[in-house]
Protein backbone atom coordinates (compact mmCIF):
# COMPACT_ATOMS: atom_id res chain seq x y z
CA UNK A 1 0.00 0.00 0.00
CA UNK A 2 2.97 2.16 0.99
CA UNK A 3 5.18 1.87 -2.34
CA UNK A 4 1.70 2.48 -4.47
CA UNK A 5 1.41 5.39 -2.90
CA UNK A 6 4.32 7.25 -3.52
CA UNK A 7 4.81 6.32 -6.31
CA UNK A 8 1.72 8.53 -7.10
CA UNK A 9 3.55 11.45 -6.41
CA UNK A 10 5.65 12.97 -8.92
CA UNK A 11 9.25 12.44 -8.73
CA UNK A 12 11.53 15.23 -7.67
CA UNK A 13 15.06 15.93 -8.32
CA UNK A 14 16.61 13.51 -6.30
CA UNK A 15 19.58 15.33 -4.74
CA UNK A 16 17.62 18.30 -3.76
CA UNK A 17 14.68 15.98 -2.44
CA UNK A 18 17.35 14.19 -0.89
CA UNK A 19 18.88 17.12 1.08
CA UNK A 20 15.13 18.10 2.39
CA UNK A 21 14.40 15.00 3.41
CA UNK A 22 17.47 14.89 5.43
CA UNK A 23 17.19 18.41 7.06
CA UNK A 24 13.69 17.17 7.79
CA UNK A 25 14.84 13.82 9.51
CA UNK A 26 17.42 15.92 11.79
CA UNK A 27 14.42 18.12 12.72
CA UNK A 28 12.24 15.57 13.80
CA UNK A 29 13.09 16.24 17.28
CA UNK A 30 13.26 19.40 17.62
CA UNK A 31 9.41 19.34 15.92
CA UNK A 32 8.05 16.82 18.63
CA UNK A 33 9.43 18.55 21.45
CA UNK A 34 8.24 22.28 20.41
CA UNK A 35 11.79 23.71 19.69
CA UNK A 36 11.53 24.51 16.06
CA UNK A 37 11.42 28.01 15.04
CA UNK A 38 8.53 29.28 13.11
CA UNK A 39 10.53 29.07 10.25
CA UNK A 40 11.69 25.28 10.86
CA UNK A 41 7.92 24.81 11.17
CA UNK A 42 7.06 26.08 7.97
CA UNK A 43 9.59 24.15 6.62
CA UNK A 44 9.25 21.28 8.02
CA UNK A 45 5.51 20.97 7.20
CA UNK A 46 5.51 22.11 3.86
CA UNK A 47 7.91 18.98 3.03
CA UNK A 48 5.77 16.29 4.90
CA UNK A 49 2.94 17.46 3.19
CA UNK A 50 4.63 16.38 -0.11
CA UNK A 51 7.04 13.33 0.87
CA UNK A 52 5.29 10.32 2.47
CA UNK A 53 8.36 8.56 3.85
CA UNK A 54 9.06 11.71 5.80
CA UNK A 55 5.39 12.11 6.39
CA UNK A 56 5.55 8.43 8.62
CA UNK A 57 8.53 8.97 10.00
CA UNK A 58 7.19 11.98 11.93
CA UNK A 59 4.53 9.85 12.47
CA UNK A 60 6.30 7.17 14.03
CA UNK A 61 8.69 9.64 16.31
CA UNK A 62 5.60 11.29 17.54
CA UNK A 63 4.18 7.82 18.45
CA UNK A 64 7.77 7.23 20.18
CA UNK A 65 6.97 10.31 22.45
CA UNK A 66 3.86 9.25 23.03
CA UNK A 67 4.52 5.84 24.20
CA UNK A 68 6.99 7.09 26.85
CA UNK A 69 4.91 10.63 27.76
CA UNK A 70 1.20 8.28 28.31
CA UNK A 71 2.07 5.05 29.23
CA UNK A 72 5.02 4.97 31.46
CA UNK A 73 3.68 4.23 34.91
CA UNK A 74 4.50 6.39 37.29
CA UNK A 75 5.64 5.67 40.74
CA UNK A 76 3.73 6.60 43.92
CA UNK A 77 5.80 8.28 46.02
CA UNK A 78 6.02 6.84 49.41
CA UNK A 79 3.34 8.58 52.15
CA UNK A 80 6.61 8.63 54.52
CA UNK A 81 8.48 10.65 52.55
CA UNK A 82 7.36 13.99 53.28
CA UNK A 83 8.20 13.69 57.16
CA UNK A 84 11.17 12.32 56.65
CA UNK A 85 12.76 15.32 54.45
CA UNK A 86 10.93 17.27 56.95
CA UNK A 87 13.11 15.51 60.13
CA UNK A 88 15.87 15.38 58.47
CA UNK A 89 15.73 18.95 57.91
CA UNK A 90 15.28 19.86 61.78
CA UNK A 91 17.53 17.81 62.64
CA UNK A 92 20.67 19.16 60.74
CA UNK A 93 19.60 22.69 62.23
CA UNK B 1 20.15 41.32 42.28
CA UNK B 2 17.05 40.58 43.34
CA UNK B 3 14.60 41.93 46.03
CA UNK B 4 15.35 39.14 48.30
CA UNK B 5 19.34 40.17 48.34
CA UNK B 6 20.68 40.89 51.72
CA UNK B 7 17.27 40.06 53.30
CA UNK B 8 17.93 37.41 55.96
CA UNK B 9 14.60 35.06 56.32
CA UNK B 10 13.29 34.22 59.74
CA UNK B 11 13.70 30.33 60.40
CA UNK B 12 9.50 30.75 59.96
CA UNK B 13 9.95 32.48 56.56
CA UNK B 14 12.52 30.09 55.34
CA UNK B 15 10.52 26.88 56.17
CA UNK B 16 7.12 28.26 54.69
CA UNK B 17 8.58 29.50 51.33
CA UNK B 18 10.73 25.86 50.97
CA UNK B 19 7.40 24.13 51.70
CA UNK B 20 5.91 26.15 48.97
CA UNK B 21 7.84 26.18 46.29
CA UNK B 22 9.92 22.77 46.35
CA UNK B 23 7.64 20.89 47.76
CA UNK B 24 4.97 20.43 44.90
CA UNK B 25 8.28 19.05 43.13
CA UNK B 26 8.50 15.90 44.78
CA UNK B 27 5.97 13.69 42.59
CA UNK B 28 8.69 14.63 39.66
CA UNK B 29 11.23 14.85 41.45
CA UNK B 30 11.09 10.76 43.46
CA UNK B 31 10.01 9.54 39.58
CA UNK B 32 13.28 10.78 38.33
CA UNK B 33 15.06 9.32 40.77
CA UNK B 34 13.75 5.89 40.48
CA UNK B 35 13.95 5.98 37.10
CA UNK B 36 17.34 6.69 37.81
CA UNK B 37 18.66 3.90 40.76
CA UNK B 38 15.31 1.46 39.66
CA UNK B 39 15.07 1.31 42.98
CA UNK B 40 12.41 2.33 45.78
CA UNK B 41 14.77 2.57 48.34
CA UNK B 42 17.57 4.09 46.85
CA UNK B 43 15.03 6.91 45.08
CA UNK B 44 14.08 7.61 48.93
CA UNK B 45 17.29 8.27 49.71
CA UNK B 46 18.47 10.55 46.56
CA UNK B 47 15.12 12.19 47.29
CA UNK B 48 15.70 13.14 50.64
CA UNK B 49 19.59 14.24 50.06
CA UNK B 50 18.51 16.31 47.41
CA UNK B 51 15.78 18.23 49.72
CA UNK B 52 18.41 18.68 52.97
CA UNK B 53 20.85 19.97 49.88
CA UNK B 54 18.34 22.04 48.53
CA UNK B 55 17.51 23.79 52.20
CA UNK B 56 21.43 24.31 53.29
CA UNK B 57 21.58 26.48 49.58
CA UNK B 58 18.03 27.92 49.69
CA UNK B 59 19.20 31.17 50.24
CA UNK B 60 20.97 31.16 46.65
CA UNK B 61 17.39 30.07 45.38
CA UNK B 62 15.70 33.46 43.71
CA UNK B 63 11.86 32.77 44.22
CA UNK B 64 10.00 32.54 41.25
CA UNK B 65 13.06 31.24 39.46
CA UNK B 66 12.34 27.52 38.04
CA UNK B 67 12.28 25.65 41.15
CA UNK B 68 11.86 22.08 39.29
CA UNK B 69 15.04 22.70 37.23
CA UNK B 70 16.53 23.35 40.45
CA UNK B 71 16.05 20.66 41.93
CA UNK B 72 16.05 18.66 39.39
CA UNK B 73 19.89 19.68 38.87
CA UNK B 74 21.02 18.97 42.16
CA UNK B 75 19.23 15.31 41.88
CA UNK B 76 21.41 14.49 39.33
CA UNK B 77 24.40 16.21 40.58
CA UNK B 78 23.65 13.71 43.70
CA UNK B 79 23.22 10.37 41.50
CA UNK B 80 26.98 11.33 40.19
CA UNK B 81 28.67 12.38 42.58
CA UNK B 82 27.51 10.58 46.12
CA UNK B 83 25.42 7.39 44.73
CA UNK B 84 26.56 6.54 41.79
CA UNK B 85 30.03 6.09 43.98
CA UNK B 86 28.52 4.01 46.77
CA UNK B 87 26.72 1.45 44.25
CA UNK B 88 29.43 -1.12 42.45
CA UNK B 89 27.84 -1.19 39.58
CA UNK B 90 27.95 2.22 38.05
CA UNK B 91 24.81 2.17 35.33
CA UNK B 92 22.58 0.02 37.49
CA UNK B 93 20.32 -1.98 34.99
CA UNK B 94 18.09 -4.43 36.20
CA UNK B 95 19.01 -7.88 34.16
CA UNK B 96 16.03 -9.83 34.75
CA UNK B 97 14.00 -6.97 32.97
CA UNK B 98 16.25 -6.87 30.09
CA UNK B 99 15.81 -10.54 29.82
CA UNK B 100 12.43 -10.59 29.87
CA UNK B 101 12.22 -8.34 27.48
CA UNK B 102 14.36 -10.26 25.29
CA UNK B 103 12.84 -13.29 25.84
CA UNK B 104 9.41 -11.93 24.68
CA UNK B 105 9.60 -13.76 20.99
CA UNK B 106 8.98 -17.38 23.50
CA UNK B 107 6.55 -16.34 24.60
CA UNK B 108 4.57 -15.00 21.46
CA UNK B 109 5.60 -18.55 20.25
CA UNK B 110 2.69 -20.24 22.28
CA UNK B 111 0.30 -18.14 20.93
CA UNK B 112 -2.64 -16.09 22.24
CA UNK B 113 -1.80 -12.60 23.42
CA UNK B 114 -1.02 -10.99 20.23
CA UNK B 115 -4.38 -12.13 18.31
CA UNK B 116 -6.73 -11.68 21.37
CA UNK B 117 -5.61 -8.09 23.06
CA UNK B 118 -8.03 -5.42 22.13
CA UNK B 119 -5.85 -1.99 22.31
CA UNK B 120 -8.65 -0.81 24.62
CA UNK B 121 -8.59 -2.92 27.41
CA UNK B 122 -6.75 -1.76 30.79
CA UNK B 123 -4.25 -4.62 30.94
CA UNK B 124 -3.21 -3.80 27.31
CA UNK B 125 -2.24 -0.37 28.30
CA UNK B 126 -0.88 -1.70 31.45
CA UNK B 127 1.26 -4.28 29.54
CA UNK B 128 2.49 -1.60 27.08
CA UNK B 129 3.48 0.58 29.97
CA UNK B 130 5.29 -2.00 30.99
CA UNK B 131 7.22 -2.70 28.10
CA UNK B 132 8.05 0.98 27.41
CA UNK B 133 9.59 0.83 31.02
CA UNK B 134 11.34 -2.55 30.32
CA UNK B 135 13.08 -1.21 27.23
CA UNK B 136 14.01 2.50 28.78
CA UNK B 137 15.73 0.83 32.19
CA UNK B 138 17.44 -1.37 29.55
CA UNK B 139 18.94 2.04 28.07
CA UNK B 140 22.12 3.39 29.58
CA UNK B 141 21.86 6.21 32.07
CA UNK B 142 22.17 8.88 30.23
CA UNK B 143 20.03 8.48 27.37
CA UNK B 144 17.12 6.67 30.08
CA UNK B 145 17.50 10.84 31.47
CA UNK B 146 17.28 13.08 28.69
CA UNK B 147 14.09 11.07 27.62
CA UNK B 148 12.74 10.97 30.84
CA UNK B 149 13.45 15.19 31.15
CA UNK B 150 12.13 15.65 27.66
CA UNK B 151 9.01 12.92 27.17
CA UNK B 152 7.54 12.43 31.12
CA UNK B 153 8.10 16.12 33.09
CA UNK B 154 8.60 18.36 29.56
CA UNK B 155 11.61 20.40 30.09
CA UNK B 156 12.73 22.32 27.48
CA UNK B 157 16.25 21.54 26.00
CA UNK B 158 17.45 24.82 27.50
CA UNK B 159 16.25 23.38 31.00
CA UNK B 160 17.60 20.44 30.23
CA UNK B 161 21.04 21.58 29.20
CA UNK B 162 21.44 23.79 32.48
CA UNK B 163 20.27 20.70 34.62
CA UNK B 164 23.17 18.22 33.17
CA UNK B 165 25.89 20.87 32.54
CA UNK B 166 25.99 20.22 28.90
CA UNK B 167 25.67 22.30 26.15
CA UNK B 168 22.56 22.23 24.04
CA UNK B 169 23.50 20.67 20.69
CA UNK B 170 24.91 17.55 23.03
CA UNK B 171 21.41 17.68 24.61
CA UNK B 172 19.73 16.98 20.85
CA UNK B 173 22.33 14.47 19.60
CA UNK B 174 22.13 12.36 23.18
CA UNK B 175 18.26 12.43 22.83
CA UNK B 176 18.18 11.96 19.41
CA UNK B 177 20.91 8.68 19.88
CA UNK B 178 18.53 7.66 23.12
CA UNK B 179 15.30 7.88 20.89
CA UNK B 180 17.23 5.52 18.37
CA UNK B 181 17.95 3.37 21.09
CA UNK B 182 14.65 3.10 22.90
CA UNK B 183 12.66 2.50 19.18
CA UNK B 184 14.87 -0.43 18.39
CA UNK B 185 13.71 -1.88 21.31
CA UNK B 186 10.47 -1.45 21.13
CA UNK B 187 10.41 -2.57 17.29
CA UNK B 188 11.14 -5.84 18.53
CA UNK B 189 8.69 -5.95 20.86
CA UNK B 190 6.44 -4.51 18.79
CA UNK B 191 7.23 -7.26 16.05
CA UNK B 192 6.87 -10.29 19.16
CA UNK B 193 3.37 -8.95 19.19
CA UNK B 194 2.44 -9.07 15.15
CA UNK B 195 3.08 -5.69 14.32
CA UNK B 196 4.89 -4.48 11.66
CA UNK B 197 7.01 -1.25 12.72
Amino acid sequence: MEAKFTEAYPKAPDAAREAECGRVSDMLDLMIDGEASSEEQRFFNDHIEECVNCFENHQKQKLLKGLVSGHLKRVIVPQSLVRSIKARIQETL
Amino acid sequence: MSDQTGKQLSKEEKDARFEAELLPVLDPLYNFAYRLTLDEDDANDLVQETYLKAYRFFDYFEQGTNAKAWLFRILKNSFINEFRKKSKQPAKVDYSEVEGYYNTDDVEGEGGVATTTDMRTESVQDLIGDEVASALNALPVDFRTVIILCDLEGFTYEEMAKILDIPIGTVRSRLHRARNSLKEKLEKYAKSMGYNS
